[in-house]
């Protein structure tokens, strides 16, 4: 073990090759350059390799060529690169290529603010393609050394799954200096609950079955196995087809081979004060998690009975963490509240759920207690324009 | 099925969904014949096809390992599957002129200036022929299709003085040729001699669309009328007349005149990790 005061970009890069990553094509953007950065660094150390793309489009294009050549690939990104990739991702999920993406959140639409943290893409990695009739699996990290090991995690479920896995980080965690441990060897690894897959070459002719089996090795090309892939919806043998049956097989196969298996990863969420039944569940992920964990603390220290849920597998939504009927409040770096739509939609039917957005800078922990204190004495959290009327 | 099908064509996929009277095929034939006369063998080759007729007619022919990319991107993809694959495994992509000229130019620029080991077949329909016969940067100026009822009058890549060849010779590539399908033996050559090529070729080679093309612009689906009209406006380089459009033969030959791409990168790796290697950092 050899422990860093590093970046989460620094963490990822090392949990990347841990994880047995050895292809990584980048396109600078803020704040995940500097994990380009550091690939570009390792990447030939460990006989990988590293690429610039001429967009991120490109960059992902890139990484699924390799991939679909055996390599283990990743790439980074913010928001602004991260709706490029929404033509290479759909041919990932359709072609079941394994291959992980961080997306390092920062402020939004567009190019926003480039150097500050948001959470605006909450939605948009359950749906980064066109078309629908499929699953995706998200991860969100809270911290530099979670990032690493999130990322081995992430590699592990793409290739099990043998779909695309986006890291959802924000800019806090991805340029965060922190404490890190970095295994050295094997035992270390498991000791530390890491988990890997080896990378499989399918050797057909079924590349894709119509059941919802895991554990197939990826379509590798260059074996001479007669293997196709393409953007088409497939027969079972990867044959180009417009018949609607065939679409149902592939889109049964693409939704339910990870609603059926989410035992995989439905241990990766973290409860704060949950064991007395809270009043007052507070929901988030990434980086407002830590304020919210401070917060309910102190909120403890006080005699509330306010409890806190982070979520770290964001999709498929965890709905069996919302049973309860208590009032929740979701705490969220964007303004419009997407964390909450979810939330809501999986409470149970009278369940109150509030929302509390800040965008670019965390919620301090003294405005979060003030939210609390309301929300327990049934008062409303009023807004009055842009401005907050009080809390 | 003739013996270049049998040996390298899949009988599922041949004779494909092609429209009556289309070009496709003659092209698709010459660089079978091409394959056969370099002497290589369905395992020596990984096939790439994009979006559009040329695309989704050619996916899945070839008996060995093949892929269709996304629209216009499948030069990336293919830059990043040279990487992977060893450098005696030819990657030959059949596409459309929209993928190539229009969608993925940016792409196809950015494999061209790495000259990476791919043999590109642009199989020129004059336009989106798929989506039913609009215009697109190679139709001639004046050529009616449903976008330009009233005759395409934009500049494109076939305006005088402007060349797509022009264009990619200018970003690296180290082989280019254009042809019309009617070129035949003239066409394998120039074909065999970009797959020959370590780098990045890229064969050019217009074809008829007697059911959009030829019922919009010659008012008829009569496929001896567009072939006719594509043979009477293609001339050999050098033989070119005033009304010629497409002059024919190989426009630009640098082959294996400088590093090829994933080579390259496979050097520069292998001597970080000799440096590395000699200062015991390994």
């Amino acid at each position: 073990m050899k422990r860093y005061l590093e970046t989460g970009n620094f963490a990822v890069t090392e949990g990347a090759i841990l994880a047995g990553c050895r292809f990584f094509a980048g396109y600078p953007i803020t704040p995940a350059t500097e994990l380009a950065e550091a690939m570009a660094y390792r990447m030939p150390q460990v006989d990988g390799i590293y690429i610039q793309g001429e967009d991120e489009c490109a960059a992902l294009h890139l990484c699924i060529g390799a991939a679909l050549g055996g390599y283990k690939v990743m790439t980074a990104t913010s928001g602004p690169g991260y709706i490029l990739y929404a033509d290479p991702y759909g041919w990932a999920i359709g072609c079941e290529i394994p291959l992980v993406i961080l997306n390092s959140g920062r402020v939004g639409p567009v190019s926003g603010i480039t150097g500050a943290p948001g959470q605006g893409e909450f939605y948009m990695t359950r749906y980064p393609t066109q078309g629908g009739n499929f699953e995706t699996i998200v991860l969100a990290p809270n911290s530099a050394q979670e990032a690493m090991a999130m990322t081995v995690e992430a590699f592990y479920l793409a290739e099990r799954f043998r779909t695309p896995v986006t890291i959802l980080a924000d800019q806090l965690v991805t340029d965060g200096f922190e404490d890190i441990s970095v295994p050295e060897t094997e035992e270390e690894m498991k000791a530390m609950g890491f988990r890997t897959w080896p990378r499989g070459i399918h050797r057909g002719p079924v590349f894709y079955p119509a059941t919802d089996e895991i554990d197939i090795p990826p379509v590798v090309l260059g074996h001479n196995t007669g293997a196709l892939c393409s953007d088409w919806t497939p027969t079972e043998e990867g044959y180009d087809t417009e018949e609607v049956v065939a679409h149902h097989k592939h889109a049964y196969r693409l939704i339910f081979k990870v609603r059926n298996h989410r035992d995989l990863f439905s241990h990766l969420y973290e409860k704060t004060f949950m064991d007395d039944d809270p009043d007052l569940v507070v929901v988030s992920f990434g980086t407002p998690s830590r304020v919210v964990n401070t917060a309910v603390k102190k909120a403890r220290e006080k005699g509330l009975k306010v409890g806190a849920l982070r979520l770290i597998h964001l999709w498929p939504f965890p709905d069996e963490l919302f049973k309860k009927k208590t009032t929740y409040l979701s705490v969220e770096l964007n303004w419009d509240g997407q964390l909450v739509r979810e939330v809501r939609r999986a409470v149970p039917k009278d369940a109150e759920v509030h929302f509390v957005g800040s965008c670019g800078d965390l919620p301090a922990v003294a405005e979060l207690l003030e939210a609390f204190g309301k929300l327990l004495k049934g008062q409303p959290l009023a807004r009055k324009g842009w401005e907050l009327e009080e809390w | 099925m003739d013996h270049l099908s049998k040996k390298y064509l899949r009988p599922r996929k041949i004779p494909s969904s092609a429209c009556s009277g289309c070009g496709l095929g003659i092209n698709h034939k010459a660089l079978m014949q091409a394959i056969y006369e370099l002497g290589l063998e369905v395992e020596d080759i990984v096939w790439g096809t994009s979006i559009g007729c040329a695309g989704r007619q050619t996916f899945g022919t070839w008996k060995g390992d093949g892929f269709a990319g996304t629209h216009g991107r499948v030069y990336a993809i293919a830059r990043g599957l040279r990487l992977a694959l060893p450098p005696e495994k030819k990657i030959i992509l059949t596409v459309g002129d929209g993928d190539a000229f229009g969608i993925g130019l940016l792409h196809l620029i950015h494999a061209a200036r790495s000259n990476a080991d791919l043999t590109i077949v642009v199989n020129d329909n004059l336009g989106y022929m798929s989506t039913g016969g609009q215009y697109g940067w190679t139709t001639p100026q004046g050529t009616k299709s449903d976008s330009s009822p009233y005759g395409m009058y934009e500049h494109n890549m076939v305006s005088d003085g402007m060349d797509i060849l022009g264009v990619l010779k200018h970003a690296g590539a180290t082989f280019l040729a254009r042809h019309v399908s009617m070129d035949g033996p003239r066409a394998v050559e120039s074909i065999k001699k970009g797959i020959a090529n370590r780098g990045l070729s890229l064969i050019h080679i217009v074809y008829p669309c007697p059911t959009n093309v030829g019922s919009r612009e010659l008012g008829t689906r009569d496929a001896v009328t567009i072939y006719n009209w594509i043979k009477n406006q293609a001339a050999p380089i050098g033989q070119e007349r005033s009304d010629t459009l497409w002059a024919t033969g190989v426009y630009h030959d640098a082959s294996n005149s400088r590093p090829e791409f994933s080579e390259s990168i496979r050097q520069h790796i292998g001597s970080i990790r000799r440096q590395r290697l000699h200062e015991n950092k390994i």
